[in-house]
């Protein structure tokens, strides 16, 4: 019986030390850190999900920095809030056509996890939006978080 | 005369028989047990004097097989990385109990090798002093102020243990955590908690090597064989008849 306890330890102490160098490396950050409310694009028309042939948007008065760029095949497009006021407003051109979203909103943070840190999670409160080329937004889920949910649907 | 003969004979092989049962026990000690962690001190001298953890148990023999156990600790815990600054301190209890898997005559009281189960209980204050959050906006700078929290877990606890000296034994164990609840809401986990780990995930690992201090308080006789089959009985008693046969004649 001795024995074949004394067979088993060299086997406890591998895992034990495997364990603790384990427990004591640290580890990389690899989940999504960003939350972002997310609109998924519909044909007005025929009411099917469709994308813009060209999606520019940005953040009212940052037109040097644009979250898109004339880009194509967006589907859904990612408006990241801002986390340190209780609205912010877009200028989104859908092929060639400008219009303005504002959000209104609440933030709080939101821990990822240890290796990654904090993020904010946000409730949307409410929204505006001009009817340049958008028909319509419908709100699917006031939770916009990290998660892959879709927030509102944009007809245009 | 002869029938006293014939009952110290009887007397005798019935001590004999006795005797040779004798050899299928064993005398048990049943003892308590304190122990202390030395991983937590170890790592707190050799982590930068970021963290302290303290913790010990006492243990109290239920059976050869079994003991009652108590631990509890402290934990005084500080991160930081690039991104935010925490900081955890608290106090935790364990209860549960101990198997263990050898035989009575291997352990004998000295040896353990077995596996513990133990339900955990956490007190804690957290706070983060600071995080930092950059997005397209800007970069935003923040904190999530001190407030207490309770956390739940359940651990499965395989070790081992052997006596150094009488009295005095060494072992370890390796902890698999598992999580009830850490406390602070789904959004505010704590970052670590003491007696648990890391809060945010859902099961941790742990390790502790103790140094112990046991107690004997009973001797308990453990039966490590199963009473002979009757059939040598028999003989015996067949011994015994033909034993007194000569008298009876």
């Amino acid at each position: 019986m001795m024995k074949k306890l004394y067979s088993f330890l060299p086997a406890i102490v591998i895992a034990g030390c495997s364990v603790l160098i384990n427990s004591c490396a640290p580890e990389a950050c690899v989940e999504e850190t960003g939350s972002f409310l997310k609109a998924s694009f519909y044909s007005y028309a025929t009411k099917l999900k469709v994308p813009p042939d060209s999606l520019t948007l940005y953040g009212l008065n940052m037109q040097t920095n644009k979250i898109y760029n004339k880009t194509t095949q967006v589907q859904p497009a990612l408006f990241p809030l801002n986390p340190s006021a209780d609205n912010c407003t877009f200028v989104i051109r859908i092929n060639g056509i400008t219009d303005t979203i504002q959000f209104i909103y609440s933030s709080f943070p939101h821990l990822i996890s240890k290796e990654c840190g904090y993020t904010f999670y946000h409730t949307l409160d409410t929204f505006f939006y001009s009817k340049h080329t958008i028909d319509f937004i419908y709100r699917n889920s006031d939770n916009i978080t990290t998660l892959n949910e879709e927030n509102i649907r944009i007809f245009y | 005369m002869r029938r006293t003969y014939v009952y110290f004979t009887s007397l005798l092989i019935l001590v004999n028989s006795g005797t040779l049962n004798a050899q299928d026990t064993v005398r048990f000690p049943l003892k308590v047990r304190v122990g202390i962690d030395f991983v937590g001190p170890g790592s707190y001298l050799w982590d930068k004097k970021n963290n302290f953890n303290l913790e010990g148990y006492i243990s109290l023999d239920r059976s050869e097989k079994m003991a009652y156990v108590i631990e509890g600790g402290h934990l005084n815990y500080k991160y930081s990385q690039y991104n935010y600054d925490y900081q955890a301190k608290g106090i935790f209890i364990r209860a549960g109990v101990d198997f263990n898997l050898l035989k009575p005559d291997v352990s004998s009281g000295k040896y353990w090798a077995g596996l513990g189960l133990r339900y955990g209980l956490s007190s804690y204050s957290s706070e983060t002093t600071s995080f930092q959050y950059k997005n397209y906006w800007d970069s935003v700078t923040s904190s999530v102020p001190r407030r207490t929290s309770m956390g739940h877990f359940l651990e499965v606890v395989p070790g081992v243990r052997t006596e150094l000296f009488r009295n005095l034994s060494i072992g370890w164990s390796i902890r698999l955590k598992f999580l009830i609840s850490a406390g602070g809401g789904k959004d505010l986990r704590p970052i670590y908690f003491p007696g648990y780990g890391t809060g945010s995930k859902a099961v941790n690992v742990g390790i502790n090597y103790y140094l112990i201090w046991s107690i004997p308080f009973k001797i308990k006789t453990v039966i490590t064989k199963p009473p002979a089959p009757e059939e040598p009985e028999e003989t015996q008693v067949s011994t015994v008849n033909q034993t007194q046969q000569p008298f009876t004649n």
